[in-house]
């Protein structure tokens, strides 16, 4: 096989200069011809077995890279769904009817309902200004694919033992599939709500796709912030 | 033309692509009769010109022929091939280690011309290491015309130098060994299977062109257990002469460097000092295989006293030659003061105790030579299997051994290294392979470079600065002016923390304010033994690098031992 020096660096991820010494030291099972690689493939995948280093021809390693890159609240909301008139009087009883709408079929709903409360009997989710974000402790790789976040509008406003003593009308149920993208949807979703405007209109109980495009705006807002 | 060139690039072609040890094999083949050929040619011209100018030796102005050819050896190689005078093994050393084996094509033949003019006119010294250098430059540039990479080539500068020393001593053991363990210092497969090839080449090829001929014969020895016993007592004589033979040849060096003469009249004079020794002692004069000869027959007929003063006459006529300016090698010089050592010492056995039967005297030079050369090269199997093969006296292999062994332990403990190495150890050049300080030569700087840091400006404010923290993977922030793109100083994270929660200076500080300037740098172009040894000193994890006075990266000892690692990986299990 023939690859030139850079690309041969990449896959074996190293400096090229390093590569190059190595070729020219002949510590390398690799020939050069001009600015070329030329080498056998397995016998180079097996040398670097042996010599504790990666090899790898595709861009495998990238498109893991790429499933791990994180989810905007965008995608997990459409994936989540948005919901009106959720019914109960009390937390256990709204969370009770908002998981059961939660679009995502793999999960085992009754474990997801007992996991929310776990979380909540450690401190409220309720982040002040009505809104209240519950989650599971723990992410959920197994059991989803995609991070979701489940928008609920509750039927009536319940207490929730927020931060700021207010009751619950909305709640956006936050199931990731790993820390980071945890923590990065929690932290885009409490910039949206620290702005006034944004919890006034979710205050109209806005459908679905005036919603989205409200959320879209916003998170242009934070990728400009982020940019400078 | 694309056909025509193609012959030059054997590591290319189909067969030797999976696999080059077949291609370092046929290489090795022609290197090894190339060094051989190059070896028979010196020894025939040094007989010639021995012969040539055995009917001037008579006059009483002989002693000046020393000293004429000193100066033109001086000369040619000062002023004709622009190389310094010495033997060659140090240099050719230097070059496996740090340049993997590349040679001037002009060595192949510089040391022999030089050397056979300080030979053949009567000076001291020893035809072999020359030999061993045009052996090793016709291997390094044969490797050159084929474009073999640094490890092939290295192994075939080791056959160059394995053909070279077989042919001329008609050894093929000793070729061998002695390129392993002081040219190359690696055992190793890869190695050893080539350069006994090129060993084979070279005898075959001197023993085509000059017959085989065992250089010196003897009697068969009969060996007691008394003899065995005495023979430690000879090690340490040996070993005693080599640190002498060493010491001396190092300060005529030094004090001929002094002198504030051109280098010709220095090895003139060195040449005129040993022709004068030569008057009255002639055993001292040329290379000296004849009196070896003589001495290994038991022909040798002059007393105690004659004998030990020509063990001193040798060393000083020898270390007068090398140290003054003349070419040559401390081989034979080495074979013709262990055997005069030899002598010396059996007649002051037979003189302590006249009634025990010892074995004859050619025995003891015989152990004598082998004691010398381990302890001169700190090599005790070049000098065990060179003597076993230049005497075919394999019956002297027990106390040969011990002789050999004592006298390398006995060497390194007064000299920790060879007379070969001294003076790369001491520049700090000798790099084995797989050793920390052959690893650390070769990763550069330039390689380990990390260039994620985020470079800052000195004028920009905290709170700006607080938003690269955000986005930055490191606690390193190189600050720069913003105007020429100087390296200014540099911001840590531990230094500033508590400021960057104290939200009333966001706007009260630059960053040229609180950014530490007074930090040690690299230089591109460092080596990484300096590199090291400032971040043990100043006890740092990371330090930035600078070019031409711009920030381009920092080096940190993690991103180091991860390379390290890999590096030594590489190069110990090839």
């Amino acid at each position: 096989m023939k690859l030139n020096l850079d690309d041969m660096a990449r896959c074996l991820d190293l400096p090229v200069s390093t590569v190059d010494r190595w070729i020219r030291q002949g510590r390398i099972p690799i020939h050069r011809s001009g600015n070329g690689c030329i080498f056998k493939k397995s016998i180079l995948e097996k040398w670097a077995v042996n010599h504790g280093l990666r090899f790898s021809l595709s861009n495998e390693e990238r498109k893991k890279e790429l499933n791990f890159a994180l989810t905007n609240l965008l995608p997990a909301m459409q994936l989540g769904g948005v919901f009106h008139d959720i019914k109960g009087d009390d937390v256990k009883t709204v969370l009770k009817s908002a998981v059961d709408k939660v679009p995502v079929l793999s999960i085992n709903k009754e474990e997801l309902y007992e996991r929310l409360l776990e979380r909540e009997a450690l401190t409220s989710t309720g982040i002040g200004k009505g809104v209240a974000i519950p989650h599971p402790r723990a992410p959920l790789p197994e059991e989803t694919d995609n991070s979701l976040i489940t928008t609920c509008f509750l039927e009536k406003s319940i207490a929730f033992e927020a931060v700021d003593d207010r009751a619950v009308f909305v709640m956006f149920i936050l199931l990731s599939t790993s820390i980071k993208n945890h923590l990065h949807l929690l932290s885009r979703l409490a910039f949206c709500v620290r702005d006034d405007a944004f919890v006034e209109f979710l205050r109209t109980y806005p459908d679905t796709s005036s919603l989205l495009s409200k959320i879209a705006d916003c998170e242009n807002l934070l990728d400009k912030a982020d940019h400078n | 033309m694309r056909i025509l060139s193609r012959w030059r690039y054997p590591a290319s072609w189909t067969i030797f692509r999976i696999d080059d040890r077949l291609l370092l094999i046929l290489i090795a083949l022609i290197v090894g009769t190339c060094s051989g050929l190059a070896a028979v040619a010196l020894n025939r011209s040094l007989i010639a010109m021995f012969e040539w100018l055995h009917y001037f030796r008579h006059y009483w102005w002989s002693f000046i022929m020393p000293a004429i050819g000193a100066a033109l050896s001086a000369l040619f190689l000062d002023k004709m091939v622009k190389e310094g005078a010495g033997h060659g093994v140090p240099e050719v050393i230097y070059s496996v280690s740090r340049y993997g084996g590349l040679m001037r094509f002009r060595s192949s033949f510089s040391r022999l011309i030089s050397s056979c003019l300080t030979i053949g006119s009567g000076g001291s010294a020893g035809p072999e290491a020359p030999v061993v250098m045009s052996g090793a430059a016709i291997g390094s540039n044969i490797a050159k015309l084929f474009s073999l990479n640094d490890r092939q080539r290295v192994t075939i500068v080791g056959c160059g130098a394995a053909g070279a020393i077989s042919s001329i001593f008609n050894a093929p053991i000793a070729g061998m060994v002695f390129s392993i363990e002081v040219i190359l210092g690696e055992w190793k497969a890869v190695n050893i299977v080539p350069i006994a090839i090129a060993s084979v080449a070279g005898t075959e090829i001197s023993r085509i062109l000059q017959g085989n001929q065992i250089a010196f014969s003897h009697r068969l020895f009969h060996i007691n257990h008394l003899d065995i016993v005495a023979c430690i007592g000879l090690a340490i004589i040996s070993a005693a002469v080599s640190v002498l033979l060493t010491r001396f040849l190092r300060s005529m060096h030094r004090v001929s460097k002094k002198a504030p003469f051109p280098i010709w009249v220095r090895a003139a004079a060195g040449g005129c000092a040993v022709g004068i020794i030569g008057l009255f002692l002639p055993i001292v004069l040329g290379e000296g295989y004849h009196p070896v000869r003589t001495i290994i027959e038991g022909a040798f007929t002059q007393g105690f006293g004659i004998v030990t003063l020509a063990v001193f006459a040798k060393i000083l006529a020898t270390s007068l030659t090398l140290g003054w300016g003349g070419s040559g090698g401390i081989f034979a010089p080495c074979l013709v003061i262990g055997s005069l050592a030899g002598l010396t010492y059996h007649r002051g056995l037979v003189l302590l105790w006249p009634s025990v039967s010892w074995v004859n005297e050619g025995c003891f030079a015989l152990l004598g030579m082998a004691g010398l050369i381990s302890g001169m090269l700190q090599a005790p199997l070049t000098g065990i299997f060179l003597i076993i093969e230049i005497t075919g006296g394999y019956e002297a292999i027990l106390p040969l051994i011990i002789v050999s062994v004592v006298s390398t332990t006995l060497c390194h403990y007064i000299e920790p290294a060879s007379f070969y190495l001294k003076e790369l150890v001491e520049k700090g050049q000798l790099l084995r392979p797989g050793t920390d300080a052959r690893v650390l030569s070769d990763l550069s700087v330039q390689e380990l470079l990390e260039k994620d840091c985020i470079i800052v400006k000195q004028n920009m404010l905290l709170r700006d600065f607080i938003n690269i923290v955000k986005k930055s993977h490191r606690n390193y922030f190189p600050v720069e002016d913003e105007r020429t793109g100087h390296f200014l100083g540099i911001i840590h994270l531990d230094d500033i923390r508590s400021y960057l929660f104290n939200p009333p200076m966001y706007d009260a500080v630059v960053l040229c304010q609180i950014m530490d300037t007074n930090v040690e740098v690299i230089y591109l172009d460092d080596d990484l033994s300096e590199v090291l040894r400032k971040m043990d000193m100043n006890q740092l994890f990371s330090m930035p690098v600078i070019s031409n006075k711009k920030f381009i990266g920092m080096i940190s000892k993690a991103t180091l031992l991860d390379n390290y690692r890999k590096e030594l990986m590489v190069q110990t299990d090839l």
